[in-house]
């Protein structure tokens, strides 16, 4: 299991993903307390959905004029129609602000709808796109390439340094715009750019992280913020501290308790609001320091995961024969691995191989395990090749080891069944592994191990790529590397 | 009216929203030094005066003349107008009054954080600088508003109702600054008021507004505080 350090450190495997979310939550909040402080919060909802419809429809006009999809650019193309509709939207919003009567949160509401409906006919009408708008529009900031990286950290960059420049006229500006007219001559013009820098952000936000997170962001930090600042300058640097605070916890529950990025940090979002909130109440109440203790510690007990369990000690086997039972799926996915070993097909030439045969996941993870267990001096033996019937073994304790005491078997099991072993190609890899090391005598569990892994796709092509890049992660908790 | 130096002076000015006249013939002259009220009752037109002469609002016809820069007014609206869920400190609020003088990326200079003080030690709330502007009564407000239009340096000073909604002694406060301003400093000042008796304690000069007309009132029906 991983600590908060582990995955503060740049060698952590999913760092960069824990970067972009910290780009994002420092510059969302700062974004949104504008919006917010121009009651304007909603824009923060509803650009967002225009930002997606715009890119459903660029999708749909790039399939509509004969372009197929997977022919790359997808990203540029997705990046290029979420800026133009999010300009656009919000210019529009901005002229009936301006010359029509009626609610303008009302007006929000009615381009939210308008944006939802919208996209989702627009993917209608683009089936062959379908997955590749849905993952678009879903946006996992986890999977993040360094090239997007970079563009995040730039477009985010200019944002943060424009608000921050000018930051006393975007305040002025939203506090009282006759006095920025009187004073800055430019009430519209200091409302364009601060409008445009929002837009800007949300657009590319979007693109990299989807709408959830970016709205998150963009609300509830300034939220938790409101009530603790005490003046300008301490609500939007708190806003920023707050939705630090918020990624890097956020992000630490998700790989901890393997829970998707976007949703886990929008909840645990809510939970500082909460947690701010009640804070106050037992301060304002001078019952202060023991009631924030309290509060304190039960959010950290209701946080904490599992304790990790040990990792695998050779010793414990006292020199007594291992076997090691077949991996089991417990998944209900074919876990089958494409086939591109060349020698695959001299295999099957010479009988070795069935043609329908192809490697498993399961198979995989078996090598990898057998190779570690006979790297330490451990004498690894299969239980099928001492008795068919024993190609699966149950993954209960007792049962294995009754079904190994009858073929005779002394020594240990080694028992493991995959749980979880998912991606959409794009997405990282989830992966969930229990292991246990059972006495066969009395079919005892001596040390078992959950495991489970985000594990990003970056770099790997093909699921037997990525597939190897988990199992080794696997391997190094269960053997402490 | 004005024999001082003209700083705003409109002519047969008609003033609206939209090209709708709320006002009509409106003659209006603001020399340098004068101190003029503007009694008359809710929705008569007295904010629409101010907003035009701010350039806020075109005026629909007539001519509008001023003799110093926007940034020379100091403009205080009705603290009601201004949005109470802000996080922002009396301070805070207060330095605004001085942000024309700076670039967008310029800190607060040492001269702009004495002039702050100077202000504040002005309206006699410097102890309650670092307070949240909405936490402070409504006449405390009032002051702080005066207070940042000070900031500004300005030449003539705008006041929407600053009396209203204050209790009699915040309003006594208002009233005695304001004279402290026009007679000490020289500041042209210009404010509307609900209340024709405060309004007659404070200045003889007075330019009712009712009915779609505005009309100066005869000097020899008001009655001089000092």
């Amino acid at each position: 299991m991983v600590s908060v350090v582990e995955i503060l450190s740049p060698s952590f495997l999913l760092f960069p993903a824990l970067l972009g979310s910290a780009i994002l939550a420092l510059v969302c909040p700062l974004v949104g307390a504008h919006l917010m402080l121009r009651r304007r919060v909603f824009l923060g909802l509803t650009l967002p959905q225009i930002a997606a419809c715009g890119v459903a429809a660029t999708f749909w006009l790039h399939h509509a004029m004969g372009f197929d999809h997977g022919s790359g650019g997808e990203r540029l193309l997705a990046m290029a129609g979420s800026l133009v509709f999010t300009l656009v939207g919000m210019g529009l919003l901005a002229y009936l602000d301006r010359h029509a009567t009626g609610s303008p949160e009302g007006r929000l509401a009615a381009a939210y709808a308008l944006a939802s409906a919208l996209t989702i006919l627009f993917i209608v009408f683009n089936p062959a796109g379908e997955l590749e708008i849905v993952n678009l529009l879903k946006g996992e900031v986890i999977s993040l390439s360094k090239e997007e990286l970079k563009l995040l950290a730039l477009v985010y960059g200019i944002v943060y340094v424009g608000l921050a420049l000018f930051r006393r006229e975007f305040l002025l500006n939203s506090f009282d715009r006759d006095l920025s007219f009187l004073l800055t001559g430019g009430g519209v013009r200091w409302s364009l750019w601060l409008y445009v820098l929002c837009g800007v952000s949300i657009a590319v936000g979007v693109i990299m992280a989807g709408p959830l997170l970016v709205f998150g962001f963009m609300v509830l930090p300034p939220l938790a913020a409101r009530t603790l600042a005490r003046g300008m300058s301490s609500f939007l640097s708190l806003s920023s501290i707050i939705g630090l605070i918020t990624a890097v916890l956020g992000f630490y529950l998700s790989v901890r308790l393997d829970l998707p990025l976007g949703p886990t940090d929008v909840a645990f979002g809510c939970v500082v609001i909460f947690a701010v909130y009640a804070v106050q109440a037992v301060l304002r109440r001078g019952r202060g320091l023991v009631g924030f203790l309290i509060i304190l510690l039960v959010l950290f007990a209701g946080c904490s995961a599992r304790q990790p369990g040990a990792p695998f000690d050779p010793s414990l086997l006292n020199r007594e024969p291992l076997w090691l039972a077949a991996v089991r799926n417990g998944t209900g996915l074919d876990l089958r691995l494409p086939g591109t070993n060349p020698l695959r097909s001299l295999g099957e030439m010479a009988g070795k191989l069935s043609p329908d045969y192809r490697p498993t996941v399961m198979d995989l993870l078996r090598g990898s395990l057998q190779r570690e267990l006979q790297q330490r001096q451990v004498i690894v033996s299969l239980p099928e090749e001492r008795d068919v019937r024993l190609q699966s073994l149950p993954f209960d304790s007792v049962s294995a080891a009754a079904h190994a005491r009858m073929a005779k078997l002394s020594g240990w099991l080694w028992l493991s069944e995959i749980r979880r072993w998912h991606t959409d190609g794009r997405a990282p890899l989830r992966a969930g592994v229990e292991m246990k090391l059972v006495r066969i005598d009395d079919g005892a569990a001596a040390w078992q191990r959950q495991v489970v892994k985000t594990v990003p796709i970056a770099g790997a092509m093909r699921l037997d790529e990525i597939s190897a890049d988990a199992v080794r992660e696997i391997l190094r908790d269960v053997f402490g590397q | 009216m004005s024999k001082a130096p003209l700083l705003v002076s409109l002519r047969a000015a008609t003033l609206g929203y939209d090209g709708a006249g709320v006002l009509h013939g409106v003659d209006l002259d603001i020399g340098a030094g004068d101190l003029i009220a503007m009694p008359g009752p809710n929705g008569a037109g007295k904010t629409t005066i101010f907003r035009t002469i701010l350039g806020f609002i075109p005026a629909i016809a007539g001519v509008l003349t001023r003799n110093c820069a926007l940034n020379e007014f100091g403009y205080v609206p009705q603290s009601s107008a201004l949005d109470s869920t802000f996080p922002i400190t009396a301070r805070e609020v207060v330095a605004m009054g001085g942000f024309g003088r700076l670039k967008p990326y310029q800190g607060l200079p040492a001269r702009e954080k004495q002039r702050l003080h100077d202000v504040l030690e002005e309206v006699g709330l410097a102890h309650l600088a670092g307070r949240a502007f909405f936490s402070l009564s409504g006449g405390q407000r009032q002051r702080m508003l005066i207070a940042r239009a000070l900031m500004v340096g300005p030449k003539i000073l705008i006041l929407d109702e600053p009396l209203s909604g204050v209790d009699p002694e915040s309003q006594k406060a208002i009233s005695e600054l304001l004279l402290k301003l026009n007679r000490d400093e020289g500041k042209a000042i210009f404010f509307s008021s609900h209340d024709l008796r405060m309004v007659r304690s404070v200045t003889d000069k007075v330019l009712r507004v009712d009915g779609g007309k505005v009309a100066w009132e005869e000097a020899s029906e008001a009655q001089h505080p000092w």
